[in-house]
């Protein structure tokens, strides 16, 4: 073969070569870790509820952008202010990370009886700004919680005091207001921040 | 008689502080969220004795009530239930944590920047801790 014909064969292989190895490198993961994502997104049940400002909100409201949706209380003290932190965090990080766009954090009270609009309002308000409390009236509350799997039961304790359980999952609704992906826990900051992007990226 | 005091004092001396029976360590107290009453409390507590300690009650000047919980969660359902009794085995430490055991403490009243905590076996102090907001670097 002709040196220079080699020469140039050489250097095309070894920019192939080098493309590929940039390209592996700088692709964006295609597989969730830990988020279940579900093949065909679930539109969310009609209900009527308040946000944490006491105006009406239906299942209109989580549409227009991605949002991540625990249900939990306030009077909660261990569970649900840990999962909600890690929201903040995860959100945090992947706001530094350029990510673009970046899911709303929504707290649904699975204890309407105590969480009041104004108690939601302090409390979703804890874990940053633009975050959403939603809470009402229990017959609404099953609408959207039996809708979407999500189980909840109060539990009595001593005296006046009680307890609920309630599912630990959080999921995620795509803009469209499909229930698209769930995060079952245990809830970890570097889960969500790897496995978002895949998920709002693949709508 | 003189050399014999003198020599258990020095004998006392080599053997150190006697051990505490029960101790707290990494002690971390919530500040209750806006508009909430309510802390937790995580911790370890450690039983330096040959037999089993158990502690029934814990209280606190700045809560009205404080109780000994657990978080579960199992089938995707997170539980929290109260527990008559944590039960710390002789020589062995327990873990008070997010997600597990944990203190819950209940309705403030007139809460600073410090926390007492005392544990009780039913009306038998075991040991108090303080615990200051300010002074917790993890905040």
């Amino acid at each position: 073969m002709n040196p220079k014909r080699l020469i140039i064969a050489f250097a095309l292989g070894l920019a192939l070569a080098a493309g590929i190895f940039v390209a592996l490198r700088t692709q964006v993961p295609s597989a969730p870790e830990s988020a279940l994502i579900l093949p065909d997104p679930n539109p969310v049940p009609e209900f009527s509820l308040v946000d944490q400002h006491g105006t009406p909100v239906d299942q209109t409201v989580f549409t227009g952008q991605w949002d991540l949706v625990f249900f939990g209380f306030t009077h909660c003290p261990d569970i649900c202010p840990t999962t909600l932190q890690v929201l903040a965090a995860a959100k945090a990080a992947l706001h530094a990370q350029g990510q673009t766009p970046l899911p709303r954090i929504v707290l649904v009270s699975v204890d309407p009886e105590r969480d009041t609009p104004e108690l939601m309002k302090q409390y979703v308000g804890y874990f940053g700004d633009g975050n959403l409390g939603i809470t009402g009236t229990l017959d609404e509350l099953s609408k959207l919680t039996s809708g979407l799997g999500i189980y909840f039961e109060k539990r009595l304790s001593d005296g006046d005091n009680y307890s609920v359980d309630h599912s630990a999952a959080v999921l995620v609704i795509n803009p469209d207001g499909g229930f698209s992906a769930l995060f079952g826990g245990p809830h970890v900051v570097d889960n969500y921040v790897h496995d978002l992007p895949i998920v709002m990226g693949g709508s | 008689m003189r050399s014999f005091i003198l020599l258990l004092t020095v004998f006392i001396s080599a053997c150190g502080a006697p051990e505490p029976p029960l101790v707290v360590s990494e002690l971390e107290i919530t500040k209750p969220m806006p508009g909430m009453q309510m802390s937790a409390g995580f911790l370890m507590i450690t039983n330096n004795t040959d037999e089993t300690a158990r502690i029934t009650k814990v209280s606190s000047p700045q809560f009205e009530a404080v109780e000994i919980h657990e978080t579960t969660i199992s089938d995707g359902v997170s539980r929290m239930r109260e527990l008559q009794a944590l039960i710390v085995p002789a020589r062995s430490s327990v873990v008070l944590e997010r997600g597990g055991k944990h203190l819950m403490l209940m309705r403030a009243r007139d809460l600073q920047d410090s926390v007492t905590l005392q544990f009780f076996n039913e009306d038998l102090p075991l040991l108090s801790v303080d615990y200051s907001f300010s002074k917790d670097e993890r905040k």
